[in-house]
């Protein structure tokens, strides 16, 4: 099956022209006398002038939901690895709950997984979560995908369409971190399902067409239970 | 405590230095292409086979030449060798480690090396005693004594006068008398700091706090480039470069003539 | 190799090229899997591969910048790449050359997104045959590229010489080593257009005519080789990550 690259999107090189207009300068820009220029390698939506990158690092920013491991624990909270150059912290004033009389270690330890947002970046780039949110929690069961954070949005889809996709054919739970780590917990064959799912729309990411053809996988892999 | 107290001096100097140049101006007082005071003193090192001492401003360099035979290059079996060193030692400026030659020692030899090199300054053939067997090798080291500033012009305006007064010390070798060598070009080197709009020949140390950008560019006697050298973090623009390589040409003609009359 | 052999013949080169032609070049991107971005290189018969890492966490934690990313640049030869076997590790050369070309993407990098991380660059010279720095350079910047990494433009290099008192693009290893000047020189080029230079050193002898004449040859073949480094990162984005 050969696919193409949407047609409305461009590739671009650092410092190719995106816009003489520097009102609009999308993401992976960057404005210098008056022009915008991509500042990454990717696509180009023209629609937005923002470049969608190919590859990187994940950078947090403020309100990522992201899903970290604990690296390292600290008596005034936890040093949380978040798939990015940057480690995070998260204080214990920053837990749901007050933990009075336990220690943080007892709370949670190095190696669990937890799904937290991130609330505070300071100008060093030291980044602090919450996991006084909704949809923040400990992750004890199911198990962690990684895909490079870029394509996140595709599996997001719009407006949350692909996620919800693959939870109600597949009746799995899934959170996804805008950092790229994926967390999908039900029974061990769905969790299968979706974790081949998932890895078709991170390699196919930039094609036309996803939502039908991971729509009628789905169908194929139920056929062959 | 006294680390950030120096520290902060350093950025309201940093900030005045600045804001002088900003007025066309530079703190001590020179013109934009004009080099501090050069004086060059030969001969200070006697045990050496050839010596001499710079001072550029307040910068001091000490350059020292020692010959002995050795074996030449397979590649060039008929030719002399020269090895040039530099050693950036701690009490020349509180930025200097001990240890082993770091990536900004090295550069300033392997520049001032091309400089002598390139312009042909010694005749390498000439220092050829069996070929394929033995050669004069001549070491080149320079001593930074005290940095303020352009350590590199001053190293290399020590290594030419220290070439030129060098001895061949053929008799302690057995190989009968010994000789002057002879330098048959003289390489000046000239390094501007390019900051912004502005290009500032012999940059004293309070400049170079400023910016690491500079230019490097060595001519011959005949005018020729010999050696050029981008340095720094920027972006060199072509009309830039050429301002500079006339800047430089003319700034080494009258060093050249002083090194002609010591 | 004669030294007073003729370099240039009718207008031809030894090895057949008019004095402002290029030796073929071969660039593919992502060619390594544990690097964030990679790029094998051809230039003649130079064989380089280019690594990048980061941005990521530096330590130890006195190496980094508050306010920007640390760009760190290792230039490395291969024991092998040379006729004489060279001995492993740094030399005086290779410091000097990771020196300036580290300094060479400074300005091009978009440092101040990555406050206290590094992006480590990492060239390997597996063959050498003149020109390895820029050969270096350019697989660097299309590694730096395929890494996402945020930069103002490419970085394209290419030496250009005197041999026989022409002014030559893109020196091979005979008229390297026997010729009149060697001018490395590296172009920061945005939207396909030379802005800038960022690298530049010179050995040799040559007057300021020549000089202008050698930087004009420069801009041609950075140029052409800019051309090249766009063509694998289009045919890298095009490749099987994306196309089933």
């Amino acid at each position: 099956m050969k696919e193409t690259i949407s047609p409305e999107r461009k590739i671009v090189l650092p410092g190719d022209l995106v816009s003489t207009n520097p009102r609009n300068a999308g993401s992976g820009t960057y404005i210098e006398n008056g022009k915008v220029y991509a500042k990454i390698f990717g696509l180009l939506d023209e629609k937005s002038n923002r470049v969608i990158p190919l590859k990187g690092k994940y950078i947090p920013e403020v309100g990522n939901l992201i899903i970290g491991i604990i690296e390292d624990v600290q008596s005034n909270g936890w040093v949380v690895d978040i798939n990015s150059p940057y480690e995070a912290f998260l204080p214990v004033s920053e837990y749901p709950k007050a933990i009075t009389g336990k220690q943080p270690k007892e709370i949670m330890d190095t190696g669990d997984v937890i799904a937290a947002k991130v609330v505070n970046i300071d100008p060093m780039m030291r980044v602090y979560l919450s996991m006084k949110d909704r949809s923040a929690r400990i992750l004890h069961r199911g198990r962690l995908i990684e895909i490079l954070h870029t394509r996140v949005p595709r599996v997001i889809g719009r407006k949350g369409s692909m996620v919800s996709l693959l939870k109600k054919e597949l009746g799995v739970k899934i959170i996804v971190g805008q950092n790229g780590r994926i967390w999908v917990d039900g029974p061990e064959t769905m969790i299968n399902f979706a974790t081949d799912c998932i890895q078709i729309i991170e390699k196919e990411a930039h094609t036309d067409g996803l939502t039908e053809r991971i729509t009628s996988h789905i169908k194929k892999l139920k056929r062959g239970v | 405590m006294k680390t950030l107290s120096n520290e902060i001096i350093a950025d309201i100097k940093k900030d005045f230095v600045y804001r002088k140049l900003k007025n066309n101006e530079r703190v001590d007082g020179r013109k934009f292409d004009e080099f501090r005071s050069i004086e060059i003193i030969p001969g200070i090192i006697p045990r050496a086979e050839g010596s001499a001492m710079v001072k550029l401003g307040d910068t001091e360099v000490v350059v020292g030449i020692k010959m002995q035979p050795g074996e030449p290059f397979p590649d060039t079996p008929d030719k002399g060798v020269i090895i040039t060193n530099a050693e950036l030692v701690p009490l020349a400026s509180p930025t200097f480690e001990p240890g082993p030659p770091d990536e900004n020692s090295i550069e300033l030899a392997r520049v001032v090396d091309r400089g002598i090199r390139e312009s042909g300054a010694i005749d390498l053939e000439k220092l050829c005693i069996t070929e394929g067997e033995n050669v004069w090798i001549i070491f080149i080291d320079i001593h930074a004594l005290d940095d303020d500033g352009n350590l590199l012009d001053a190293s290399s305006l020590a290594a030419i006068a220290a070439l030129m007064n060098t001895t061949i010390p053929s008799e302690k070798f057995g190989y009968g008398d010994d000789e002057i060598l002879p330098v048959r070009n003289i390489p000046v080197s000239v390094t501007s700091l390019v900051l912004d709009e502005a290009i500032l020949v012999d940059p004293s140390s309070d400049e170079e706090k400023l910016t690491p950008n500079r230019v490097t560019i060595t001519s011959d006697s005949d005018d020729n480039l010999v050696s050029m050298q981008k340095s720094g973090a920027f972006l060199l623009s072509e009309e830039k470069l050429y301002e500079l390589v006339d800047l430089s040409v003319e700034k080494a003609r009258g060093i050249r003539e002083m090194l002609r009359d010591v | 190799m004669e030294e007073n052999q003729k370099f240039i013949v009718n207008g031809k080169r030894i090895d057949g090229r008019k004095i402002d032609e290029l030796r073929p070049i071969k660039i593919e991107a992502g060619v390594l899997k544990r690097s964030d971005g990679s790029c094998y290189l051809e230039m003649g018969n130079n064989k380089i591969i280019a690594a990048v890492y980061g941005p990521r966490a530096l330590h130890p934690r006195h190496l980094q910048d508050p306010n920007k990313a640390v760009i760190r640049y290792r230039y490395n030869m291969a024991p092998f790449s040379v006729e004489e076997r060279k001995r492993p590790g740094p030399d005086r050369r290779s410091v000097e050359i990771s020196k300036v070309s580290r300094e060479a993407f400074e300005p091009v990098v978009i440092k101040e997104l990555f406050p206290r991380s590094s992006i480590d660059i990492f060239i390997e010279v597996l063959q050498a045959d003149a020109g390895t720095r820029v050969a270096g350079l350019n697989a660097a910047s299309v590694a730096l590229a395929d890494a996402g990494v945020p930069m103002k433009g490419m970085v394209t290099a290419v030496a250009v010489g005197k041999v026989d008192d022409h002014i030559v693009l893109d020196l091979f290893k005979d008229e390297d080593n026997y010729g009149q000047a060697d001018i490395p020189i590296a172009m920061f080029i945005r939207d396909g257009k030379i802005e800038g230079i960022t690298l530049l050193q010179m050995d040799g002898q040559i007057t300021k005519d020549e000089l202008k004449e050698a930087i004009k040859l420069a801009k041609k073949g950075c140029l052409e080789i800019y051309r090249l480094q766009k063509e694998a990162l289009f045919k890298r984005c095009r490749g099987e990550d994306f196309v089933e």
